[in-house]
């Protein structure tokens, strides 16, 4: 009795999830009914590229978020990777790869700050990473004051493509990044990362480091915040010190849309990675529906909320079938 | 080991865990003050005291959660200077905490290994594994009705009491410690076979309570707290009951109950409900006099707390009727129970009784703060006049009112939100354990209101873990099994063993069927 129980408590126990997912495809097929190149190979990587950089960075704030506090600094981190991918991608033969290292520096060194911040000094998450965000908006136009610069043809040409036409580059790493969160989720710091969010107070009396836990968890945003910079660079080609400035409530938003709670303890990345699709698909779709551009907009909003009811009552049922189950 | 003066002489040979003179302050508030203390191996010693006393925050120091500031500990003659739990747990020190220091979005199982749950070589958590050893771990202290993949938010208070226990218990620590074990558990007979088992692998265990009667069957020794300081350390048998309580208290304390005349008046009911059924609640049918004192009794997770959630309409009921004297009332939502001065005391003080930011006095003024408005703005001073004969009535010192409500001691806490009912005009109070975790000052005020409230003419329906009080104060107990109304003990048959042997579903004559209810 107790295992299918069990099976059926897992599946609904996603329930938002499960709504972003849905809601993903219900778009995706109108989209798809309307565009003929929408299904073919080039339509995909299109749609995946378009969503990445998102998606990378939505699931690195997930983290945060997860252990109960806030990081508005991930887009300024994002736009200082970019205008250094900009700047010395192009040096020698493996600019990339030092490009490569440098955003990941930069991403880390930046979420460790921000976790020291936080978790060290106690500062209340919100107001301590919109000041890194400032900082860091300001060293992205120290690096480049205007747009400009160039990224290394390699780096664009081999993120954004297709392996031998076939698999887009892109959902190569959208599947590396849920493969590591399916990984991640359930480990230890995994565990630790719920409790955090959940309830402080009962996580350390069960002996959990929430400190230290929650550096973690800016770390590792940081470090996807560099790699979504990396993959902005890849799709841009040059580097913009404000290229990224629409991001941040985008990031948010996914994170939402995804099911998980603002207040942490609550969701995952698979939700905001499905976010992320759902509202890169609906410009897809309105553009394919003809809908005015100035228009996408207010179905941003509209789909948002419905996409949060319909997760919030989704949460309901799942929990009323666990009670009945336990 | 019956010597009543404190000492303060160096590590007694032998001693488990030795305390010396622990200090602790929290700003201005002193919590602890020179404070020594020695367990001997195998040895079960109380630890008495008022909510405030410093209990609590020697619980924490010795976990590892609070530092002292003075003083030394030791555990087996080594230095003992834990950071946090894990320290604590690497020196054989366990503890069940008060406050439930379980994850609710976790399961059971994940909770009982936390922080360090069984992993594999991908190092993610060994779900079935971790899950095959909660259950045998479970299994191995009694408990059968937890099923270990279950997340705790969906457990009852009680099941999450028990699961805190055993996760204390199963690592077979050289000092436990238990604080508040049975606050929130009916069936104390559980944790005393726990406890004796603990005591027959060599542990030493220090039990917090503030039920003497515990004490007195569990312990040998007992140490009393009273406003951070060490006031007793002697021999449980030595000391009677009054002398124990005004040692707490610091004042004598006659008697814990005072026996009152019913109140009960003639004509219609005030409440009566019939048939009522619904989620957790089968066939309910009761009827609360003007003046009664109505009480309800039941092992834990009897679907008590869903009957009386659903009274205030918290939980739609399916069918069934109530009436208010006389008159079919819709109690379709807390307001509107209100309106028919029906209030609900919840089980939760924390989360659903108090607003935790507040001042006291907003807390108790909330249901009738318009009454205090001149112009649409409050003026605090009707406010105060407002309260103020109220805190009387459940005995709440004034000069609390203005300090935010978190500050106040559990106790003093309750009696806000029993305030707070009052100055809404309740004429049917739902009491759902109004006196769990709270200190014997405390629940003789909440004893003395309860009858005074019924003696006005009002009508109390009173659910308590605790059977004592339920024998002294009620006028009659309904005894809920499995959702339902097993039986009601009418007044004159009103004894501990008597509700007990209904509450395990034995039927009147069956007694001692208490432990086969787990299942």
């Amino acid at each position: 009795m107790a295992a299918p129980s069990g099976r059926w408590r897992r599946a609904l126990g996603g329930g938002p999830t499960a709504v972003a997912v849905l809601l993903f495809a219900a778009m995706y097929a109108v989209y798809a009914a309307r565009t003929e190149t929408a299904t073919t190979v080039f339509g995909i990587t299109n749609l995946l590229n378009d969503g990445i950089v998102l998606a990378i960075a939505s699931a690195g704030l997930t983290l945060v978020v997860l252990a109960g506090e806030f990081d508005l600094s991930g887009v300024a981190v994002i736009a200082v990777c970019n205008c250094v991918v900009a700047t010395i991608s192009t040096f020698g033969d493996f600019g990339w790869l030092v490009a490569l290292l440098a955003v990941l520096a930069i991403g880390g060194a930046a979420g460790l700050l921000n976790g020291l911040l936080v978790a060290g000094l106690g500062l209340q998450s919100l107001a301590a990473t919109i000041g890194t965000m400032i900082a860091a908006e300001g060293v992205a136009l120290l690096i480049l004051s205007a747009p400009g610069g160039t990224v290394a043809d390699v780096i664009a040409d081999s993120l954004t493509g297709d392996i031998r036409s076939v698999v887009p580059v892109a959902a190569v790493i959208l599947a590396g990044l849920c493969l590591a969160w399916m990984v991640l989720k359930r480990t230890r710091f995994g565990i630790a990362l719920y409790a955090a969010g959940t309830d402080a107070a009962a996580a350390r009396l069960s002996g959990i480091d929430v400190p230290r836990t929650k550096l973690k968890a800016f770390v590792l945003a940081g470090l996807c915040y560099g790699a979504a910079g990396y993959m902005l660079s890849a799709q841009t080609g040059t580097g913009d010190p404000r290229a990224s400035d629409a991001l941040l409530l985008f990031m948010y938003a996914s994170v939402a849309i995804g099911g998980t709670s603002l207040m942490g303890g609550r969701g995952g990345a698979f939700g905001s990675i499905a976010g992320a699709g759902i509202l890169t698909v609906m410009q897809k779709m309105l553009f394919a529906l003809g809908v005015a551009e100035f228009y996408t907009n207010v179905f941003n909003g509209v789909i948002m909320i419905v996409a949060l009811v319909i997760g919030n009552a989704s949460a309901a049922v799942a929990q009323r079938m666990r009670r009945r189950a336990a | 080991m019956s010597d009543s003066v404190p000492s303060v002489v160096g590590p007694s040979a032998g001693s488990v865990l030795d305390l010396r003179a622990i200090g602790k302050r929290y700003g201005a508030t002193v919590a602890l003050q020179d404070v020594s203390l020695t367990l001997l191996p195998g040895e079960i010693c109380g630890l008495l005291g008022e909510n405030g006393a410093g209990k609590s925050t020697l619980v924490k120091a010795l976990s590892g959660v609070v530092t002292p500031d003075t003083g030394e500990m030791y555990v087996g003659g080594a230095p003992y200077r834990p950071r946090n739990v894990l320290d604590a747990r690497a020196f054989g020190v366990a503890t069940a905490f008060q406050e439930l220091s379980l994850v609710p979005t976790l399961s059971v199982a994940v909770n009982l290994f936390l922080p360090q749950p069984g992993i594999n070589r991908l190092h993610m958590i060994a779900r079935r594994r971790v899950e095959q050893e909660a259950k045998a771990i479970l299994g191995a202290h009694g408990i059968r009705d937890i099923p270990p993949a279950t997340l705790v938010g969906d457990l009852s208070l009680g099941m999450r009491q028990r699961v805190e226990i055993v996760r204390a218990l199963w690592r077979q620590p050289r000092i436990l410690l238990l604080d508040e074990p049975t606050a929130a558990l009916a069936d104390r007979d559980w944790l005393f076979a726990q406890v004796a088992a603990a005591v027959g692998w060599g542990a030493s265990v220090l039990y917090i309570s503030h039920k003497l009667d515990e004490v007195r069957r569990l312990c040998g020794r007992c140490v009393i707290l009273r406003n951070g300081r060490k006031v007793r350390d002697a021999a449980v048998a030595a000391m009677s009951d009054d002398d124990i309580f005004s040692s707490m208290a610091g004042r004598s304390v006659v008697e814990t109950f005072v026996a009152v005349p019913p109140a009960i008046r003639p004509g219609p009911p005030m409440l009566r409900a019939t048939g009522l059924r619904g989620p957790g609640v089968d066939d309910v049918s009761f009827s609360l006099a003007p003046g009664e004192i109505l009480g309800v009794a039941g092992l834990e997770g009897q679907g008590q707390a869903r009957l009386f959630q659903s009274l205030i309409g918290l939980h739609p009921l399916q069918s069934g009727r109530i009436e208010m004297r006389g008159k079919p009332a819709a109690l379709r939502s807390p307001r509107a129970a209100r309106r028919h001065g029906v209030v609900l005391v919840p089980e939760e003080r924390k989360t659903e009784g108090i607003f935790k930011d507040l001042t006291t006095v907003a807390n108790i003024s909330l249901p009738v703060i318009a009454r205090a408005a001149r112009l649409r703005l409050i003026s605090r001073r009707a406010e105060r006049r407002l309260v103020e004969p109220i805190t009387e009535a459940v005995d709440l010192s004034p000069r609390t009112l203005k300090l935010p409500i978190a500050a106040l001691s559990g106790g003093n806490q309750q009696k806000a939100v029993l305030a707070r009912a009052l100055a809404s005009g309740a004429r049917c109070l739902l009491l759902f354990d109004p006196t769990r975790g709270v200190d014997v000052g405390a629940k003789q005020s909440i004893y003395r209101m309860i009858q005074g409230f019924a003696a006005a003419g009002g009508a109390v329906l009173f659910y308590s873990t605790e059977l004592d009080e339920l024998v002294h104060l009620c006028d009659r107990c309904l005894v809920i099994y499995r959702n339902r109304i097993a039986g009601e003990v009418p007044r004159e048959a009103l004894s501990q063993e008597h509700i007990l042997a209904l509450a395990s579903g034995a039927g009147p004559s069956g007694q001692g069927a208490a432990m086969e209810l787990a299942g």
